[in-house]
């Protein structure tokens, strides 16, 4: 397998985007890594049929 | 006590500040019980499950913040959320600092070249559909989320090589990138040893020995527990064999597994006989020749794959002799009493309790737990022990609505006490996990307990034995040598691993026996 871009990322300063709990992030930032924090919350407040037809028409980003 | 409910609609907290607000409410005086979270289907299941379910919280949707208690009045009710918006305030942190927060994964990368991982911790549901936003995007993933169904691993596993970029997880509870504890990861300084491994806290060990004995780790690579299963095929293990091989910072490699599928084996043993590098390997399931067969070092558990890693770079790491663990054993055995015979380990996760169990059972016989290396040693009740018993507080039945013990320690708390107060315990066996989201002092947590649970004993003329081990480096913000300290300072037998603590509890157990049969 190509590892160019594992090898890439173990060469570089690591940014991290983080979807989920702000816990994790905080805890990169205090051993000084930079993150980026994106507000996840569930499509559709959940509603699963709602989700379906948001990906059935692309919605879903 | 009447149940007092308060909703802010359009109000998002995240899952695990949730599990952390409902602890806060469950600490205040005057809550008999309490629950916070999301209006959701499931966080509304489990109201309905524990009594705290109104007609308002039936009628709010998933975009409603809601804390729910049963509580003694109305006043008590609200300091008590009063002290849940304290514990969800932003940390002072001195200076002010905006970050901005984007709504999707896709909008942070195009804000952000040089973001080149991305760290998802949602429910297991909607893992898939991040992985994949983030690895279209260019970014490696970590995945913490868990309870992915296992063709969803499949096809982000599948993903991620097609694109050449790394899927650690899902379930991923460890792995060290560039010098970054990822997740619940200890801090580790670099070295030569690149590791991959199936177990997070196996990873953890062998990483925090590696870091105790002068040297360290290049990279960690978590594949999450269920990567080497018959349905994911072993992807990540693959990959990271790959990339730990072409990686010129990473000498040597160390690979761990408790067990493999029949299907995977035979893949990632060839691909072994291939490697370049050195390669020790702890794969709990597989024949010690079949490893041999491939060129690696054979690692019978996890203190003895960090011990054949150091002595490839000729380094020792020194743990306690049969002989001195003997000697412990009768030193603490000469203070219990006669009624006390057994031993009780209340742990924060299920590798290390597993492991435990494995130690202790040739010493003491049968344990029973809430997950048994036997069906017929289950326990009825995980808050009664019966005989020789180990509960991991890391399951379910105790997570459900709380985050993992590594996290919020109070999960775990219950049980020192009730355990000490059993006149037949002689022993509580005790793990502790360091990680940076982790609690900032677990062992300062306990330790006012841990005085009671004896004071207690001693009124009744029995003296409980603790026995513990910390795993975490001196890097770590707790910083494992200050916990142990506190341990020893407390009167707690403290042991180099899991393994050894467990090995210790079993020893002063089969020396009591013996003791008692034969009156010596």
């Amino acid at each position: 397998m190509a590892c160019e871009k594992i090898l890439k990322l173990f060469q570089s300063e690591l940014v991290v985007v983080n979807v989920g709990p702000k816990l994790f992030a905080e805890a990169l930032e205090k051993q000084g890594y930079k993150t980026v924090q994106v507000e996840w919350k569930p499509v559709a407040a959940g509603d699963r049929e709602m989700q379906e037809i948001l990906e059935v028409l692309g919605g879903l980003d | 006590m009447d149940i007092f409910v308060k909703i802010e609609h359009g109000r998002y907290i995240d899952s695990l500040e949730t599990l952390l607000a409902s602890t806060v409410l469950n600490e205040q005086t005057g809550v008999e019980i309490g629950y916070a979270g999301m209006a959701t289907k499931a966080f509304k299941d489990i109201l309905a499950d524990i009594g705290l379910l109104t007609d308002d919280i039936s009628a709010s949707d998933g975009n409603a913040f809601v804390i729910a208690a049963k509580a003694a009045t109305q006043a008590v009710f609200d300091a008590a959320v009063l002290e849940v918006e304290k514990s969800l305030a932003p940390e002072e942190s001195g200076e002010e600092t905006v970050q901005t927060v984007y709504p999707t994964v896709k909008a942070a990368a195009e804000s952000c070249p040089k973001a080149n991982l991305c760290s998802v911790a949602v429910p297991g549901e909607y893992a898939l559909a991040e992985v994949r936003k983030a690895l279209n995007a260019g970014l490696h993933c970590v995945v913490f989320s868990n309870n992915v169904p296992l063709s969803d691993e499949r096809k982000m596993k599948e993903l991620a090589w097609e694109k050449g970029l790394l899927c650690m997880g899902p379930d991923c509870g460890v792995a060290n990138i560039n010098g970054a504890a990822l997740v619940l990861a200890s801090i580790n300084a670099r070295g030569p040893f690149g590791i991959c491994g199936a177990s997070g806290v196996g990873i953890q060990h062998v990483a925090a020995i590696l870091h105790e004995a002068g040297t360290g780790v290049s990279q960690t690579i978590g594949t999450g527990g269920n990567d080497l299963k018959n349905e994911v095929g072993g992807l990540m293990m693959l990959m990271g064999i790959d990339a730990l091989e072409a990686d010129p910072e990473t000498k040597y490699i160390a690979l761990i597994a408790r067990r493999i599928g029949d299907r995977v084996e035979g893949p990632i043993l060839e691909r072994i006989a291939k490697c370049k590098k050195p390669v020790v390997a702890m794969f709990m399931s597989c024949e010690r020749k079949a490893v041999e067969q491939t060129g690696a070092i054979w690692a019978s558990d996890l203190d003895d794959c960090a011990v054949k890693c150091l002595s490839l770079i000729g380094k020792e790491y020194r743990l306690d002799t049969d002989e001195e663990i003997s000697r412990r054993a009768a030193d603490a055995v000469k203070f219990l009493a006669p009624c006390q015979k057994y031993v009780r380990g209340a742990f924060s996760g299920g590798t290390f309790m597993d492991e435990a169990m494995r130690a202790l059972i040739p010493k003491v016989g049968d344990v029973t737990s809430n997950l048994p290396l036997k069906p017929e040693w289950k326990l009825a009740d995980s808050a009664v022990s019966v005989k020789n018993a180990c509960v991991d507080y890391g399951e379910e039945e105790f997570t459900k609505g709380r985050p993992h013990p590594a996290i919020d320690p109070g999960v775990r708390r219950p049980a020192i006490l009730r355990e000490a107060a059993d006149a037949e315990t002689a022993v509580i066996l005790l793990d502790f996990i360091l990680t940076p989201p982790g609690h900032m002092d677990p062992v300062g947590y306990v330790l006012d307990d841990i005085r009671k649970a004896n004071e207690q004993a001693h009124a009744q003329g029995r003296h409980i034995v603790f026995v513990a081990s910390v795993l975490g480096t001196d890097a770590d913000f707790q910083n494992v040598s200050l916990q142990r300290q506190k341990l020893r300072d407390a009167g707690v037998l403290v042991c180099k691993s899991n393994h050894q603590a467990a090995l210790l509890a079993g020893e002063i157990i089969r020396q009591k026996k013996e003791r008692d049969e034969n009156g010596v």
